[in-house]
Protein backbone atom coordinates (compact mmCIF):
# COMPACT_ATOMS: atom_id res chain seq x y z
CA UNK A 1 0.00 0.00 0.00
CA UNK A 2 1.52 3.41 -0.93
CA UNK A 3 1.86 6.24 1.58
CA UNK A 4 -1.29 8.33 1.36
CA UNK A 5 -1.97 11.96 2.21
CA UNK A 6 -4.92 12.54 4.53
CA UNK A 7 -7.09 13.82 1.67
CA UNK A 8 -6.23 10.79 -0.46
CA UNK A 9 -7.17 8.54 2.46
CA UNK A 10 -10.57 10.21 2.71
CA UNK A 11 -11.18 9.83 -1.04
CA UNK A 12 -10.08 6.19 -0.99
CA UNK A 13 -12.23 5.52 2.05
CA UNK A 14 -15.27 6.97 0.28
CA UNK A 15 -14.70 5.98 -3.36
CA UNK A 16 -12.26 3.04 -3.50
CA UNK A 17 -14.94 0.45 -4.33
CA UNK A 18 -16.70 2.34 -7.15
CA UNK A 19 -13.37 3.55 -8.63
CA UNK A 20 -11.94 0.00 -8.63
CA UNK A 21 -15.16 -1.33 -10.24
CA UNK A 22 -15.01 1.42 -12.87
CA UNK A 23 -11.37 0.65 -13.69
CA UNK A 24 -12.12 -3.08 -13.93
CA UNK A 25 -15.05 -2.32 -16.24
CA UNK A 26 -12.52 -0.53 -18.47
CA UNK A 27 -10.23 -3.62 -18.23
CA UNK A 28 -7.68 -1.75 -16.10
CA UNK A 29 -6.46 -3.60 -13.02
CA UNK A 30 -5.49 -1.07 -10.32
CA UNK A 31 -2.16 -1.71 -8.61
CA UNK A 32 -3.75 -1.29 -5.18
CA UNK A 33 -7.46 -2.22 -5.40
CA UNK A 34 -8.05 -1.01 -1.83
CA UNK A 35 -6.54 2.40 -2.66
CA UNK A 36 -6.89 3.07 -6.39
CA UNK A 37 -6.83 6.87 -6.01
CA UNK A 38 -3.28 8.23 -6.03
CA UNK A 39 -2.00 11.29 -4.16
CA UNK A 40 -1.52 13.22 -7.41
CA UNK A 41 -5.09 12.53 -8.51
CA UNK A 42 -6.54 13.52 -5.15
CA UNK A 43 -4.53 16.77 -5.23
CA UNK A 44 -5.89 17.48 -8.71
CA UNK A 45 -9.43 16.90 -7.44
CA UNK A 46 -8.75 19.26 -4.54
CA UNK A 47 -7.42 21.99 -6.85
CA UNK A 48 -10.38 21.49 -9.18
CA UNK A 49 -12.85 21.77 -6.27
CA UNK A 50 -11.02 24.83 -4.90
CA UNK A 51 -11.11 26.59 -8.27
CA UNK A 52 -14.79 25.69 -8.72
CA UNK A 53 -15.68 27.18 -5.32
CA UNK A 54 -13.53 30.24 -6.09
CA UNK A 55 -15.27 30.80 -9.44
CA UNK A 56 -18.74 30.33 -7.91
CA UNK A 57 -17.84 32.79 -5.15
CA UNK A 58 -16.55 35.24 -7.74
CA UNK A 59 -19.67 34.82 -9.89
CA UNK A 60 -21.95 35.55 -6.93
CA UNK A 61 -20.03 38.74 -6.04
CA UNK A 62 -19.51 40.22 -9.52
CA UNK A 63 -20.16 43.95 -9.48
CA UNK A 64 -19.51 46.67 -12.03
CA UNK A 65 -19.79 49.52 -9.51
CA UNK A 66 -17.97 48.03 -6.53
CA UNK A 67 -15.64 45.24 -7.62
CA UNK A 68 -14.10 43.38 -4.68
CA UNK A 69 -10.52 42.26 -4.17
CA UNK A 70 -11.20 38.81 -5.63
CA UNK A 71 -12.76 40.32 -8.75
CA UNK A 72 -9.81 42.69 -9.13
CA UNK A 73 -7.38 39.77 -8.84
CA UNK A 74 -9.17 37.67 -11.45
CA UNK A 75 -9.61 40.64 -13.76
CA UNK A 76 -5.87 41.17 -13.46
CA UNK A 77 -5.15 37.56 -14.43
CA UNK A 78 -7.63 37.68 -17.31
CA UNK A 79 -6.25 41.03 -18.53
CA UNK A 80 -2.66 39.79 -18.37
CA UNK A 81 -3.40 36.64 -20.39
CA UNK A 82 -5.58 38.59 -22.83
CA UNK A 83 -2.79 41.13 -23.40
CA UNK A 84 -0.20 38.42 -23.86
CA UNK A 85 -2.29 36.42 -26.33
CA UNK A 86 -3.08 39.58 -28.29
CA UNK A 87 0.63 40.31 -28.49
CA UNK A 88 1.37 36.81 -29.80
CA UNK A 89 -1.74 35.78 -31.76
CA UNK A 90 -3.21 39.11 -32.83
CA UNK A 91 -6.64 40.74 -32.95
CA UNK A 92 -8.74 37.56 -32.91
CA UNK A 93 -7.21 36.18 -29.70
CA UNK A 94 -10.17 36.89 -27.35
CA UNK A 95 -11.72 33.46 -27.93
CA UNK A 96 -8.69 31.67 -26.56
CA UNK A 97 -8.38 33.62 -23.31
CA UNK A 98 -10.82 31.42 -21.33
CA UNK A 99 -8.90 28.22 -22.01
CA UNK A 100 -5.52 29.82 -21.40
CA UNK A 101 -6.66 31.47 -18.15
CA UNK A 102 -8.14 28.23 -16.78
CA UNK A 103 -5.03 26.29 -17.78
CA UNK A 104 -2.84 28.90 -16.07
CA UNK A 105 -4.87 28.91 -12.85
CA UNK A 106 -5.04 25.11 -12.70
CA UNK A 107 -1.28 24.70 -13.17
CA UNK A 108 -0.50 27.56 -10.79
CA UNK A 109 -2.61 26.13 -7.96
CA UNK A 110 -1.29 22.61 -8.66
CA UNK A 111 2.23 24.01 -8.31
CA UNK A 112 1.52 26.09 -5.21
CA UNK A 113 -0.46 23.49 -3.24
CA UNK A 114 2.86 21.75 -2.51
CA UNK A 115 3.93 24.46 -0.07
CA UNK A 116 0.89 23.83 2.16
CA UNK A 117 1.79 21.28 4.88
CA UNK A 118 -0.08 18.02 4.37
CA UNK A 119 -0.35 18.42 0.61
CA UNK A 120 2.01 17.86 -2.33
CA UNK A 121 2.32 19.32 -5.82
CA UNK A 122 0.59 17.03 -8.34
CA UNK A 123 2.72 18.61 -11.07
CA UNK A 124 5.78 16.94 -9.49
CA UNK A 125 4.41 13.64 -10.83
CA UNK A 126 4.96 13.27 -14.62
CA UNK A 127 1.44 12.11 -15.47
CA UNK A 128 -0.15 15.43 -14.41
CA UNK A 129 2.02 17.76 -16.57
CA UNK A 130 1.55 15.21 -19.37
CA UNK A 131 -2.23 15.52 -19.00
CA UNK A 132 -2.00 19.34 -19.11
CA UNK A 133 0.30 19.16 -22.17
CA UNK A 134 -2.07 16.77 -23.96
CA UNK A 135 -4.99 19.14 -23.21
CA UNK A 136 -2.96 22.03 -24.67
CA UNK A 137 -2.00 19.90 -27.69
CA UNK A 138 -5.61 18.82 -28.41
CA UNK A 139 -6.83 22.40 -27.94
CA UNK A 140 -4.37 24.06 -30.31
CA UNK A 141 -4.79 21.37 -32.95
CA UNK A 142 -8.59 21.60 -32.76
CA UNK A 143 -8.43 25.40 -32.99
CA UNK A 144 -6.15 25.04 -36.00
CA UNK A 145 -8.73 22.83 -37.72
CA UNK A 146 -11.57 25.12 -36.63
CA UNK A 147 -9.78 28.20 -37.97
CA UNK A 148 -8.30 26.80 -41.17
CA UNK A 149 -10.55 23.85 -41.94
CA UNK A 150 -9.03 21.04 -43.97
CA UNK A 151 -6.34 23.42 -45.27
CA UNK A 152 -4.82 23.33 -41.77
CA UNK A 153 -3.27 20.04 -42.87
CA UNK A 154 -1.00 22.09 -45.16
CA UNK A 155 0.88 23.06 -41.97
CA UNK A 156 2.12 19.47 -41.85
CA UNK A 157 3.08 19.13 -45.51
CA UNK A 158 5.88 21.67 -45.82
CA UNK A 159 6.30 24.44 -48.40
CA UNK A 160 6.47 22.20 -51.52
CA UNK A 161 4.13 19.31 -52.51
CA UNK A 162 7.16 17.23 -53.59
CA UNK A 163 8.53 17.37 -50.04
CA UNK A 164 5.21 16.42 -48.41
CA UNK A 165 5.96 12.68 -47.85
CA UNK A 166 9.19 13.67 -46.10
CA UNK A 167 7.77 16.60 -44.15
CA UNK A 168 4.67 14.83 -42.82
CA UNK A 169 6.47 12.41 -40.42
CA UNK A 170 8.92 15.17 -39.45
CA UNK A 171 6.08 17.55 -38.59
CA UNK A 172 4.21 14.86 -36.64
CA UNK A 173 7.32 14.12 -34.56
CA UNK A 174 7.93 17.84 -34.14
CA UNK A 175 4.38 18.46 -32.83
CA UNK A 176 4.52 15.44 -30.49
CA UNK A 177 7.89 16.66 -29.22
CA UNK A 178 6.16 19.83 -28.04
CA UNK A 179 3.99 17.72 -25.71
CA UNK A 180 7.04 16.00 -24.27
CA UNK A 181 8.92 19.29 -24.00
CA UNK A 182 6.06 20.96 -22.05
CA UNK A 183 5.73 17.89 -19.81
CA UNK A 184 9.41 17.50 -18.93
CA UNK A 185 9.95 21.21 -18.28
CA UNK A 186 7.07 21.51 -15.81
CA UNK A 187 7.65 18.13 -14.13
CA UNK A 188 11.42 18.52 -13.75
CA UNK A 189 11.20 22.03 -12.31
CA UNK A 190 8.46 21.19 -9.82
CA UNK A 191 10.09 17.92 -8.79
CA UNK A 192 13.44 19.65 -8.27
CA UNK A 193 11.75 22.49 -6.33
CA UNK A 194 9.99 20.01 -4.05
CA UNK A 195 13.18 18.01 -3.47
CA UNK A 196 15.29 21.07 -2.63
CA UNK A 197 12.69 22.30 -0.13
CA UNK A 198 12.34 18.81 1.38
CA UNK A 199 16.10 18.26 1.72
CA UNK A 200 16.72 21.59 3.45
CA UNK A 201 13.65 21.13 5.61
CA UNK A 202 14.94 17.75 6.78
CA UNK A 203 18.42 19.20 7.49
CA UNK A 204 17.39 22.39 9.33
CA UNK A 205 13.64 22.42 9.97
CA UNK A 206 13.40 25.95 11.42
CA UNK A 207 13.96 29.15 9.45
CA UNK A 208 16.39 27.88 6.85
CA UNK A 209 13.81 26.39 4.42
CA UNK A 210 11.90 29.70 4.15
CA UNK A 211 14.07 31.10 1.28
CA UNK A 212 13.57 27.79 -0.53
CA UNK A 213 9.82 28.05 -0.08
CA UNK A 214 10.10 31.49 -1.69
CA UNK A 215 12.12 29.92 -4.48
CA UNK A 216 9.40 27.27 -4.89
CA UNK A 217 6.76 30.00 -5.25
CA UNK A 218 8.93 31.80 -7.83
CA UNK A 219 9.49 28.59 -9.82
CA UNK A 220 5.75 27.82 -9.65
CA UNK A 221 4.84 31.23 -11.10
CA UNK A 222 7.57 31.10 -13.75
CA UNK A 223 6.73 27.58 -14.92
CA UNK A 224 3.03 28.43 -15.13
CA UNK A 225 3.89 31.48 -17.21
CA UNK A 226 6.18 29.52 -19.55
CA UNK A 227 3.66 26.70 -20.00
CA UNK A 228 0.84 29.09 -20.92
CA UNK A 229 3.11 31.27 -23.05
CA UNK A 230 4.33 28.31 -25.10
CA UNK A 231 0.75 27.05 -25.49
CA UNK A 232 -0.12 30.52 -26.84
CA UNK A 233 2.85 30.38 -29.23
CA UNK A 234 1.72 26.94 -30.50
CA UNK A 235 -1.83 28.27 -30.81
CA UNK A 236 -0.53 31.20 -32.87
CA UNK A 237 1.29 28.75 -35.16
CA UNK A 238 -1.91 26.74 -35.61
CA UNK A 239 -4.28 29.63 -36.34
CA UNK A 240 -1.94 31.84 -38.38
CA UNK A 241 -2.34 31.90 -42.14
CA UNK A 242 1.34 31.48 -42.96
CA UNK A 243 2.78 27.95 -43.15
CA UNK B 1 -4.33 61.37 -44.39
CA UNK B 2 -5.69 58.35 -42.51
CA UNK B 3 -4.81 58.00 -38.84
CA UNK B 4 -2.31 55.24 -38.07
CA UNK B 5 -3.78 52.04 -36.64
CA UNK B 6 -3.08 52.12 -32.88
CA UNK B 7 -3.03 48.31 -32.74
CA UNK B 8 -0.73 47.07 -35.49
CA UNK B 9 -1.47 43.72 -37.11
CA UNK B 10 0.37 41.13 -35.07
CA UNK B 11 0.49 38.66 -37.90
CA UNK B 12 2.49 40.95 -40.12
CA UNK B 13 6.09 39.89 -40.65
CA UNK B 14 8.72 41.85 -38.81
CA UNK B 15 6.61 42.45 -35.70
CA UNK B 16 8.60 42.67 -32.48
CA UNK B 17 7.78 40.44 -29.56
CA UNK B 18 8.42 41.35 -25.95
CA UNK B 19 11.52 40.12 -24.16
CA UNK B 20 9.53 37.54 -22.16
CA UNK B 21 7.90 36.00 -25.21
CA UNK B 22 11.27 35.69 -26.92
CA UNK B 23 12.83 34.29 -23.73
CA UNK B 24 10.11 31.62 -23.51
CA UNK B 25 10.53 30.77 -27.18
CA UNK B 26 14.27 30.32 -26.75
CA UNK B 27 13.84 28.41 -23.49
CA UNK B 28 12.11 25.64 -25.42
CA UNK B 29 15.14 25.22 -27.68
CA UNK B 30 16.97 23.36 -24.91
CA UNK B 31 14.14 20.84 -24.69
CA UNK B 32 12.90 20.48 -28.24
CA UNK B 33 15.89 18.58 -29.69
CA UNK B 34 16.05 15.83 -27.02
CA UNK B 35 12.25 15.70 -26.87
CA UNK B 36 12.00 15.19 -30.64
CA UNK B 37 14.69 12.51 -30.46
CA UNK B 38 12.81 10.63 -27.70
CA UNK B 39 9.50 10.90 -29.55
CA UNK B 40 11.12 9.61 -32.76
CA UNK B 41 12.72 6.74 -30.84
CA UNK B 42 9.39 5.85 -29.14
CA UNK B 43 7.58 5.82 -32.49
CA UNK B 44 10.36 3.67 -33.97
CA UNK B 45 10.22 1.18 -31.07
CA UNK B 46 6.41 0.98 -31.36
CA UNK B 47 6.69 0.32 -35.10
CA UNK B 48 9.41 -2.29 -34.49
CA UNK B 49 7.13 -4.16 -32.10
CA UNK B 50 4.15 -3.87 -34.42
CA UNK B 51 5.94 -4.86 -37.64
CA UNK B 52 8.42 -7.30 -35.99
CA UNK B 53 11.44 -5.43 -37.36
CA UNK B 54 14.67 -4.44 -35.60
CA UNK B 55 15.84 -1.28 -37.35
CA UNK B 56 12.93 1.14 -37.34
CA UNK B 57 13.98 2.57 -33.97
CA UNK B 58 17.13 3.87 -35.67
CA UNK B 59 15.05 5.45 -38.42
CA UNK B 60 12.86 6.96 -35.67
CA UNK B 61 15.88 8.44 -33.89
CA UNK B 62 17.14 9.97 -37.15
CA UNK B 63 13.67 11.33 -37.87
CA UNK B 64 13.56 12.82 -34.37
CA UNK B 65 16.95 14.49 -34.80
CA UNK B 66 15.91 15.96 -38.16
CA UNK B 67 12.57 17.15 -36.72
CA UNK B 68 14.35 18.72 -33.73
CA UNK B 69 16.84 20.56 -35.95
CA UNK B 70 14.08 21.79 -38.26
CA UNK B 71 12.20 23.18 -35.25
CA UNK B 72 15.41 24.84 -34.02
CA UNK B 73 16.16 26.41 -37.41
CA UNK B 74 12.53 27.49 -37.80
CA UNK B 75 12.60 29.27 -34.43
CA UNK B 76 15.83 31.10 -35.31
CA UNK B 77 14.58 32.07 -38.78
CA UNK B 78 11.27 33.35 -37.37
CA UNK B 79 13.09 35.91 -35.25
CA UNK B 80 15.68 36.69 -37.91
CA UNK B 81 12.98 37.86 -40.37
Amino acid sequence: MPEQLWFTEILNHLFATPVTSLLRTLHIEPKYPAAPISNSFSMEVLVFAFLLVLFLLLRSRLSVDRPGALQHAFEGVEGFIQGQSEEIIGHHSEGYTAFLAVLALFILFCNLIGIVPGFESPTAVPIVPLGCAICAFIYYQSQGFKHGGISYLKHFLGPMPALAPLMLPIEIVSHLARVLSLTIRLFANMFAGDMVTLVFFSLVPIGFPIPFLGLHIGVSLLQTYIFVLLTTVYLQGAVSEEH
Amino acid sequence: MPAPDPTPDRESPGRKESFWVQAARYSQLAFILPAALVVGWLIGVALDRWLHTTWLYLAGILLGIVAGFIELIRTFLRDAK
